[in-house]
């Protein structure tokens, strides 16, 4: 029951995840792969508040996810006037950047050796402390996600960044300002990326920047890939297929020392597969084409 | 030091050009971000291994071996991974993506096959050149010396021969070439093959100095494509600049603020060059619409 | 009267003048043509009023105001329309988001609204998507409001184009070549809604190559040849001029 439970509140932590990465590449089509060094960050700000400043749990929530934003624009504004391949150059420089940054400013953020002991979240005194209570929690902070950031899509907003996505030169021939556009979403997706770090944080209790790695960006790029982007089912489907893929290796009792090969083996195929076969995904509206 | 530094850059350098030329060659005539490079790159040298190490086959012959396998290895990826999707009109980006789903089937596959670990290609010390004030092994200057000759050797044939003029007439303008009745599979198959014994070469230079383990291919893709942007894309002299000065660059700053932050700089790097010369320091500045949107 | 003025305009690139010390102006409530053989610089004209290209020399100004530094968004928020030869629409949304996505919504087109003052935004949308069946009702389009618009024919994508530049509150319209590769049926067709355009007060530069159009709907005509205007007036003038004959093939 406890592994059940696990799983789900990797997928709570992963839906977030991708359905914010998905406001960034499937509406308004800019492939990001720094989404893990914001998820990343988050998870620092607020461990680092909680545990060095003695900040409450919902403060440093609030502030991970301020601080993260705020951050965000220090990459969005210069970079997002690159074109297509070289903004998407300029996110994998960015991610390897801050990866390098919590990897070796160990007097900041421990390196890497990781902290450990990281509290529950304490709610008005009540504390959140056993797998199901975390489910629970983790439930509803991302159904509340999923609903911003339906919101957020469904709407005439959502509908200038579609258009940008489309075509730009159209999009600003109307009177939208793209890069104002663009610094507001990659802002928004950062944003809630951060808020799945303190949810892992919190969680795993530990954490260190082998967590957010390249790779690990470009994992949660394929679940999107895979589940489809544009719309809120392509990534939720994708999460849940991506998290529960491996899950289902370890039933087939394949030992544990080829497992992780194996698992980013299938990730690799599908990859190749549904860009070839199936681009819109699995359930998305987008298709990359 | 500082002249023992820069040495030790320049080598490195040389080795980064090779992935570098390989990777802007492919780059510039089929415009394709060959992430699956950094694959290759991975399985030249565990071939190498299984032959020298595991098989033992003489070097030159495990050598050899090596290099025609993954040339074919180059051509097969480009044939069953990107060629499809061109047909179908696929974007670059698609392509891109599938490359580095491929990279990642591959690099795993290797890993699953020979382990994680790191593994010595050459025990031992190595017997070392006194130059001038500089001390270099003798994989260094192997390195040196078959970067000196593949970059002469290519830009020969690049600019001597008809093979090379189509590849450059491809480079700068790929619809002309079906217009004059010259089949792009024909370059294709060249460039791939090409590209890919060189970053055999490199890998396999740098197996013999440091070893391997399944994820250096990362590492090298990443400076490759750095090199190449620093250095000019649409340049293959740019690449083979940009590489040096990449080289060079990383040397300096183990030596001034620490190798930790090697990573960091690189891309610091490469981004300030996007940003403020995303022509490099050879290419040319492709005004393609002042959209200032 | 004057609306848009450029003034001794020149655009260079990579050493060539695609633009010469030009100077046009274009009156409101009329419909000014561009002519002139192809690479006389009448496009990019029209990228430097619409703020795609910046000039190297010269004035350009819209109902008196400086433009030349503006951002082509900010352009089109001041009412400067542009309708492209390659269409550019919003291929994989319907005709209907198109149209939906050109009207002018500061206030909702903001993602935190979106989450906060959402029935003031979807109130504002259906006021929004009355005045969107109208306009298909103005271009013809009305029984395509719900097809995406890659699928549909080029010259309804070109009625779509002009469907949005109304949503937008385009008040001087750029269009370039508004009827090439339109079937003639809908030329006729075409013409007509450009000329109700003009009676309600909208201005029109269009770039032309069929004379007979000119002919037909210019009130006034711009000659443009390597980058400079060489002939202007009257349609009848400037067509009749053997200059611009001889200059423009195929007259």
């Amino acid at each position: 029951m406890n592994y059940l439970l696990h799983i789900l509140i990797m997928i709570n932590i992963y839906m977030i995840l991708a359905l914010s990465l998905n406001l960034l590449v499937g509406y308004t089509g800019m492939l990001s792969l720094s989404h893990a060094a914001f998820y990343g960050i988050g998870a620092y700000i607020s461990t680092l508040l909680i545990m060095q400043k003695g900040i409450g749990f919902i403060p440093a929530f609030l502030l991970a996810i301020a601080g993260t934003t705020l951050l965000s624009f220090i990459i969005s504004i210069p970079s997002l006037r690159l074109k297509g391949d070289y903004f998407v150059l300029a996110s994998l420089g960015f991610q390897i950047i801050i990866f390098t940054i919590l990897y070796n400013w160990v007097g900041l953020t421990r390196g890497p050796y990781g902290i450990p002991g990281i509290p529950r979240p304490n709610l008005f005194g009540i504390e959140i402390d056993s797998i199901l209570s975390y489910f629970i929690f983790s439930g509803i902070i991302a159904a509340f996600c999923i609903i911003f950031l339906y919101l957020i899509g469904d709407s005439p907003f959502g509908r200038v960044l579609k258009a940008i996505r489309e075509d730009e030169i159209a999009a600003a021939a109307l009177g939208k300002n793209i890069v104002r556009f663009k610094i507001i979403a990659f802002a928004i997706a950062a944003g809630f990326a951060s808020v799945s770090g303190v949810l892992f944080a919190g969680y795993m209790r530990y954490i260190d920047p082998t967590s957010f790695t390249l790779m690990e960006s470009i994992f949660i790029v394929s679940i999107i890939i895979i589940g489809g982007t544009g719309n809120i089912s392509g990534p939720l489907v994708g999460t849940a297929l991506m998290i529960i893929l491996p899950e289902i290796l370890r039933f087939l009792r394949i030992p544990d020392a080829i497992a992780a090969n194996m698992r980013q083996i299938i990730y690799g195929l599908l990859i190749i597969v549904i860009l070839r076969h199936k681009p819109q995904g699995f359930s998305g509206e987008y298709r990359f084409e | 030091m500082l002249i023992q530094l820069l040495a030790n850059g320049i080598i490195s350098g040389c080795t980064y050009a090779l992935v570098a030329l390989g990777f802007g060659l492919i780059y510039n005539t089929t415009r394709t971000f060959h992430f699956a490079h950094g694959a290759i790159y991975t399985l030249s040298v565990y071939l190498f291994y299984t032959f020298f190490n595991l098989w033992k086959f003489p070097l030159l012959a495990a050598f050899i071996l090596a290099l025609i396998l993954i040339a074919m290895l180059g051509i097969l990826v480009d044939q069953i991974l990107y060629i499809p999707l061109v047909k179908r009109g696929s974007s670059l980006l698609i392509q891109m993506l599938s490359s580095l789903g491929f990279y990642i089937v591959l690099v795993n596959l290797i890993a699953m096959i020979y382990g994680n670990e790191t593994k010595v290609l050459s025990p031992g010390i190595q017997p070392t050149y006194n130059i001038g004030s500089v001390i270099l092994t003798r994989i260094q200057v192997a390195t040196g010396i078959t970067f000196v000759l593949l970059f002469v050797g290519l830009a020969i044939i690049l600019k001597k021969t008809n093979l090379g003029k189509l590849i450059r007439a491809m480079r700068d303008n790929p619809q002309l070439i079906s217009v004059l009745g010259i089949n792009p599979r024909k370059i294709r198959l060249l460039v791939f093959s090409i590209g890919s014994a060189l970053a055999a070469f490199a890998a396999i230079l740098m197996g013999l100095d440091v070893g391997v383990d399944p994820n250096i291919g990362m590492a090298a893709i990443l400076n490759g494509a750095v090199a190449v942007i620093i250095g000019g894309i649409g340049n293959f002299e740019g690449a083979a600049l940009g590489a040096l000065l990449l080289g060079i660059l990383q040397s300096l700053a183990i030596w001034k603020i620490s190798s930790r932050w090697q990573e960091a700089i690189t891309f610091l790097v490469l981004i300030l060059f996007l940003l403020f010369r995303p022509e490099g320091i050879l290419g040319k500045r492709r005004r393609i619409e002042e959209t200032a949107i | 009267m004057s609306i848009l003025e450029l003034q001794n305009v020149s655009k260079s690139f990579d050493g060539t003048k695609a633009v010469d010390g030009v100077s046009l102006g274009f009156d409101q409530g009329k419909i000014t043509a561009l002519i002139g053989p192809n690479g006389a610089g009448k496009t990019t004209v029209f990228n430097l009023i619409s703020g795609f290209l910046r000039p190297d020399e010269g004035a350009i100004s819209y109902q008196d105001k400086n433009v030349a530094g503006l951002p082509p968004w900010r352009r089109a928020q001041m009412g400067i329309g542009r309708l492209f030869q390659d269409v550019h629409l919003f291929e994989r949304m319907s005709v209907k988001d198109n149209v939906l996505a050109a009207f002018k919504n500061k206030f909702g087109e903001s993602a935190l609204m979106s989450v906060i003052a959402r029935r003031k935004i979807e109130k504002k949308e259906r006021t929004h998507i009355t005045e969107a069946l109208k306009l298909f009702d103005f271009v013809g389009l009305t029984d395509k409001a719900n097809e995406l618009a890659e699928n549909l024919s080029y010259g309804q994508q070109k009625l779509l184009s002009i469907a949005r530049l109304l949503a937008n509150g385009a008040e001087f319209l750029l269009l370039d070549e508004p009827t090439a590769g339109v079937n003639p049926q809908m030329v006729g067709a075409l013409l007509e809604i450009i000329r109700r355009l003009t009676k309600e007060g909208k201005t029109i530069a269009v770039i032309e190559h069929n004379m007979n159009i000119v002919i037909e709907i210019a009130d006034w005509v711009y000659f443009m040849d390597e980058g400079q205007v060489v002939s202007f007036g009257l349609p009848s003038d400037v067509l009749g001029d053997p200059d611009v004959r001889r200059a423009y093939i195929g007259l």
